[in-house]
């Protein structure tokens, strides 16, 4: 009973993403079969993209296709690593078009469909569909010309007719970043060993430290770390800086203040999940942090304090012991999962 | 219960989607044109580029002029809403603009004077008001892959860089400025959903649409500045959001009138 309702909720889980769609001339475009994990929330998202198939088979070309470059070399991947989920294990890429080092560590991409409070580091764009423009464009990233991009995708069949089939109409800059945010909404990352505990499957268990480790995480962390997608999708000052002054490079140091301009937001950055800690180093908003052993260091005994510092981080930190910092790292390598950064649905296509 | 369950969902779809947002509010019987022109002015003198115009003690000369007008209902003498389809117009007075590393190496968009729209398949009617937005809606404004009417984020309307917030700019106005010996290029640009402004405008008489060939509506930009010293503030945008919010209220509220019926 419980399993068939279950069921019955993932099909018209499905349609609804689906229900949307422009009656008409469509070719059949079956819904993409969003799966939620069963202790994760709902994901809420209403962006007008229904995901299909089509759309998101698309993206995945789209996703690991160097032609969406200026010089036709790098591709989303060159900083998203299925391998390192969907991050790329350096401090500051220059794997852009220009060759030159970003100002922000790129984020890993995981569970995006419940990232429904803003992207890039600072929540400047509401959603995946107006993010991909920035990286497309932005001259150290893609640094791709848009309508190029439009004419070298309708040199390819594959694509004339992906477009066609995941959207019904011709290749455009808009049906590219549809397409992206589909893909990157298919990427579910549930399946730690920590989910196989929390489900209860596969006869999975905790050890002691890894249990009194989390423990620790969720009384000490969980204001931002919280739930089972283990972020808040909120940005905060987590004290890694205290001097906000700097207003180079349009302010990329201030935070979220950039975005909003309220003196509150002064070096806010979004909270990455801690999950898939293991292939997404080096950590924070500027990847300064090469371990975790550096990363619970710092909210054990660094904490710069300023106005804006979180209320939840004590200013002089949270002062755990060898042990505690052993048992929180221990649980932390609970939620890798390393099925996702194996599944072969998400890797680039053979083929193309 | 599941059946329950099936049928409670399978409703809510329906009726979650049944709510077309570009959908006219009444069913056209008989449809015509009508225009609506934005005419842009400095006080009583027609606006143009390149132009001194006096605003206060100080003495202003504009190169561009753009916003965009969205959201547009017609009201008729019976409250009637005519909800106009696909209503996102970008008004403009601009000379050659080069637009280049914004989503294009080369760029150049092309000088342009645009202040009417020509509404088309309007329902016969008298119409008492008009009902507009300056900017774009949250919705258009946070998601740049949603096409409608003529938004596009290839005309430097948007922002897609790393600047603000990814989304529109509502409106931008730019130029230079003098007072005494004290020379200064100003831009005043608003954006941000918290600044989309909505408005309505009275005709001075019903106008029929069967008629009358359209509407002027005025456009006072000397009371888009009202109250903003350029010479001190000649950069306006997100990062002046008090100022950027006058700039944008003012222009709801006090910057566009009703002018003629064109009969």
């Amino acid at each position: 009973m419980m399993v068939c309702i279950r069921k019955i909720a993932i099909l018209l889980l499905a349609l609804a993403l689906n229900a949307c769609d422009k009656p008409g001339l469509a070719p059949k475009n079956e819904p993409y079969r969003f799966v939620i994990p069963a202790h994760f929330p709902k994901p809420a998202f209403d962006t007008g993209n229904p995901a299909s198939r089509a759309g998101v088979q698309l993206g995945r070309m789209l996703f690991y296709d160097t032609r969406l470059s200026a010089d036709n070399q790098v591709s989303c991947a060159s900083c998203h690593d299925p391998k390192l989920a969907f991050s790329d294990g350096v401090k500051l890429s220059d794997a852009g078009v220009s060759a030159t080092a970003l100002l922000r560590n790129s984020p890993a991409l995981f569970n995006m469909a419940w990232a429904n409070n803003g992207l890039f580091w600072d929540g400047g764009a509401t959603n995946l569909e107006s993010q991909a423009f920035a990286p497309l464009t932005a001259h150290d990233e893609m640094a791709q010309d848009l309508d190029q991009l439009v004419m070298e995708l309708n040199a390819a069949p594959a694509y004339v007719s992906g477009f066609q089939q995941a959207f019904n109409e011709p290749v455009s800059a808009q049906n590219v970043a549809k397409a992206l945010s589909q893909f990157q909404r298919s990427l579910i990352s549930a399946d730690s060993k920590y989910d196989r505990y929390r489900l209860n499957s596969h006869g999975e268990s905790l050890t002691v430290d890894e249990l009194k480790g989390q423990a620790l995480v969720r009384q000490k962390c969980q204001s931002c770390r919280a739930g089972e997608l283990f972020t808040d999708q909120s940005f905060h000052n987590n004290g890694i800086n205290s001097d906000f002054s700097n207003t180079q490079h349009e302010g990329i140091i201030q935070g979220r203040y950039r975005i909003t301009y309220e003196p509150a937001d002064l070096g806010k950055f979004k909270t990455p999940s801690l999950r898939n800690l293991a292939f997404t180093a080096p950590y924070m908003h500027d990847g300064r942090f090469d371990t975790l052993d550096e990363v619970v260091r710092h909210y054990s005994n660094d904490i710069k304090g300023s106005t804006t510092l979180s209320s939840h981080l004590p200013k002089e930190g949270f002062g755990f012991s060898q042990l505690e910092k052993k048992q929180i790292i221990a649980f932390l390598h609970t939620l890798n999962d390393y099925s996702f950064t194996e599944n072969p649905n998400h890797q680039k296509l053979a083929n193309h | 219960m599941i059946r329950i369950i099936i049928f409670a969902l399978l409703s809510a779809l329906f009726f979650a989607c049944s709510d077309d947002e570009n959908a006219p509010l009444v069913k056209p019987v008989a449809t015509g044109e009508l225009s609506l022109t934005f005419d842009a002015r400095v006080g009583n003198t027609d606006f143009a580029l390149d132009k001194d115009f006096t605003i206060g003690s100080q003495t202003v000369s504009f190169t561009k002029l753009r916003y965009w007008v969205s959201n547009m209902v017609l009201v008729d003498t019976k409250g009637t809403e005519y909800m106009v389809p696909d209503s996102y117009f970008l008004m403009e007075e601009v000379g050659e603009l080069d637009l280049s590393g914004t989503i294009n190496d080369k760029l150049i968009y092309p000088a342009n004077k645009r202040e009417m729209i020509t509404l088309k398949g309007i329902p016969a009617g008298e119409y008492k008001s008009v009902k507009f937005s300056i900017g774009v809606d949250a919705r258009h404004n946070d998601n740049l892959s949603l096409r409608a009417g003529e938004l596009s984020i290839a005309n430097g309307m948007s922002s897609i860089v790393w600047m603000w917030h990814s989304s529109y700019i509502f409106s931008s106005l730019a130029g230079s400025v003098k007072q005494g010996s004290e020379t200064k290029t100003f831009k005043a640009e608003t954006g941000l959903n918290a600044n989309y402004k909505s408005m309505t405008i009275d005709f001075a008489a019903p106008v029929n649409s069967a008629t009358a060939k359209g509407v002027v509506l005025l456009v006072d930009v000397a009371k888009i500045l009202n109250g903003i010293d350029l010479i001190k503030n000649s950069t306006i945008n997100a990062a002046t959001a008090p100022l950027m919010s006058a700039v944008a209220t003012n222009q709801a509220t006090k910057a566009i009138a009703f002018g003629s019926t064109v009969q």
